[in-house]
Parts: structure tokens; sequence; C-alpha cells
């Protein structure tokens, strides 16, 4: 009965976040899935606290939904698949 | 290469990357429909030589320094008259006025009337943030009843243009409301939008953290967009009533209508000229 659906190849991600561009509204960190970002201590050169990775625990991997880079509303994110 | 890399390659192109960062306050959702805008484009495959972005005054009007592709920036409430304009000189041309709720609706809201009657082909995608946040957060047309702005500090008296409502009656093929949270869908709609023809009207209800979240208890980017995420309801075929925007209440959202086969108003003008010419 129940049909075996194969699962989609695992995919994951490299973020790569332009400081300077940065803002710090923060939509990329709340609407990640996998939540791999967070606020960093540091901040930018307009005085914006940018987000950066969390620190690599196995269970937080980007899964290159690319959903942070729809919602940076400064053009500041990248995200590339990595294989 | 990854669909979506090459997708924000070429977005790189199409942005005036040496003018970034942009005007707009942290968390502002022009940011999010341009965005939105430029990946829709390219998904579209239309070439960025038969494209024009017009745009009046206001913050939403700073999108057409943005993009790098032939842009108007016009005087206050003339983006439509200008787009009309390109649009009979160039008809080949794919002619969008990106604008604001105060451009479109407030000073050019007759010509946003009459372009829509008329059915002239252009693609109209107005963020709505509710309020004149250039100028300092005044209320404007679109200002929900009850809302708190600098002009209004006891409450807005006026009831706010049901802006899909508006264009529905005046017969426009195409209209649609989204938020800026819904990403994917802003940008499946323009999608759409581009391959059609005729007056056709997106509104992307937009926050404005800075000057209208602020006095509306939602201070932060985030929170605004929360709200956006609590309260939206997709209903296609939504009363005229429910339509209307309230404060703090429900935002439906959706394709409200799409038609084809309503001849523009170029269209017409061509048949005209073919019949005088004989």
């Amino acid at each position: 009965m129940s049909e075996q659906k194969s699962m989609p190849p695992k995919k994951r991600g490299k973020v790569t976040i332009d400081e300077k561009r940065c803002k710090g509204c923060w939509y990329c960190i709340e609407y990640c899935p996998t939540k791999v970002l967070k606020v960093s201590e540091h901040l930018n050169e307009k005085g914006y606290h940018p987000p950066e990775l969390v620190e690599e625990p196995p269970s937080k991997v980007c899964i290159a939904c690319h959903l942070c880079e729809l919602y940076c509303p400064d053009f500041a994110i990248v995200v590339e698949e990595i294989k | 290469m990854n669909p979506m890399e090459e997708m924000r390659r070429e977005e790189e192109k199409l942005l005036r990357t040496d003018r970034l960062p942009h005007v707009w306050c942290p968390g502002c959702g022009i940011g999010i429909t341009l965005n939105a805008f430029l990946r829709a484009f390219i998904r579209s495959k239309i070439d960025p030589n038969k494209l024009v972005v017009v745009s009046g005054i206001g913050c939403t009007g700073r999108a057409a320094g943005y993009v790098n592709v032939d842009s108007f920036h016009t005087t206050h409430g003339r983006g439509i008259p200008f787009a009309v304009g390109i649009k009979f000189a160039r008809p080949d041309l794919n002619v969008v006025v990106f604008s604001g709720d105060g451009d479109l609706f407030a000073i050019g809201g007759n010509h946003f009337v009459n372009a829509a009657r008329r059915n002239h082909d252009l693609l109209v995608i107005a963020v709505n943030n509710f309020t004149y946040g250039m100028t300092g957060g005044q209320h404007g047309p679109t200002t929900p009843t009850g809302a708190y702005t600098t002009t209004t500090p006891y409450g807005n008296p006026d009831r706010p243009f049901n802006i899909p409502h508006l264009a529905i009656s005046l017969g426009a093929p195409y209209v649609a409301r989204w938020t800026t949270y819904h990403v994917n869908q802003i940008q499946n709609s323009i999608y759409h939008a581009l391959h059609k023809k005729g007056f056709r009207v997106i509104e992307v209800i937009s926050q404005c953290p800075t000057v209208y979240g602020r006095r509306n208890d939602m201070k932060t980017p985030l929170e605004m967009m929360h709200y956006f995420q609590k309260n939206s309801v997709r209903k296609d075929d939504a009363s005229f009533e429910e339509l209307e925007l309230s404060y703090n209440g429900k935002i439906v959202v959706g394709v409200f209508r799409d038609v084809q086969g309503i001849p523009t108003y170029e269209e017409r003008y061509e048949d005209i000229i073919r019949r005088a010419k004989k």
C-alpha cells in the first residue's frame, strides 16, 4: 500500500554574508529552518550586528533552501550549494 | 551551476551594486519586494534591454535607482503617465511601475484609476506600507482606520483604500495581494504577471518598522513580520468586504482576478490607426 518515496538527495549549503550590506534586521536568523545563523557580537562598519554562522554542531547544517537569500532586504546573503 | 546560484549571480548584474547598501531602513520590505521582482524577472528570461522600471517619489521610488536596466525616477505620482508614454513610444518594451502607496494612490490616484480603466499594458507593483515613510510617517490614503501616525496621534479616522477592490472594479485583468512574508508567492505572482497583458496590479503589503510600526506596537522589523505571518489568510475568491484592511486585523492575500482576452488600450489604438488608414 504505502509507496516508498525516495528521499530527495541531501543538500548542503555554504552561507556567505556580505557584512558591509547588512543592516541587522535578522530575518535570516528568524526564518532559517535549521537555525544555522545567530546574531554576532561584533559590529559592521555601519554599526549593525550582522548574522554569523553558529559553531558547527552536527545537527545544525545549512540545507541550501535559499530562504535567507529571499528574505534578505539588503541583498547581503549568498548561499552556495556544496557537493 | 545550480539554478539558484545562477539566479543570484544574474541578480547582481541587474543591481547597481556600487550604490549598495541602499537607503532603505533596516528590515524594510521594499528590499524584499525588489529582490522578488528581480528574481521573477530573471526566471521569465526576458531580455533586460526590453525592461523599463518606472517609479515615482517616495521610499519605493528609490527602487528605480538600484536596478541596472533602463529606469525612470519620475515626478511625484506620475509614474503611470510616464509609463504609458513609454509603452506608446516603444510597444515592444515591458514596462513595470514599481512604486509606493502614497505615490500611486494619493497624488497619483487619478492616474491609477484612469490607466486601469483604459487597460494600459503595464505591470504595477504597489508596495503598500500604510504610511508616508520618507517624509516622516504621516497618514496616507492606505493607513488603516484607527492606526497611529505622526499626523493622527489619536488614531486615523479615515477609511483606507481597498486596492484590489478598486483595481477589480476598474476591470484590471490581474489583481493580486501579498505581504512581504510571502517571498515565494510574490515572486511567482510577478513571474506570471510578466507573461500577461493588460493592467496588472500586484499589491505588496510591506512593513515600515521605522515610522509606522514604532507607533503601532511593532517596534522591530521582526514584530511586523510576525504580524503578517499570523494574520494573513489566503483566499482567492474573497469578497470585497473581506479585502478591506483593518487595523491589526486579518490580511486577505491571494490572486483575486486572473482573466485573459481583455484588449489593451495599445491594441485598440493600433486597431483605430489601421481603420483610419484605410
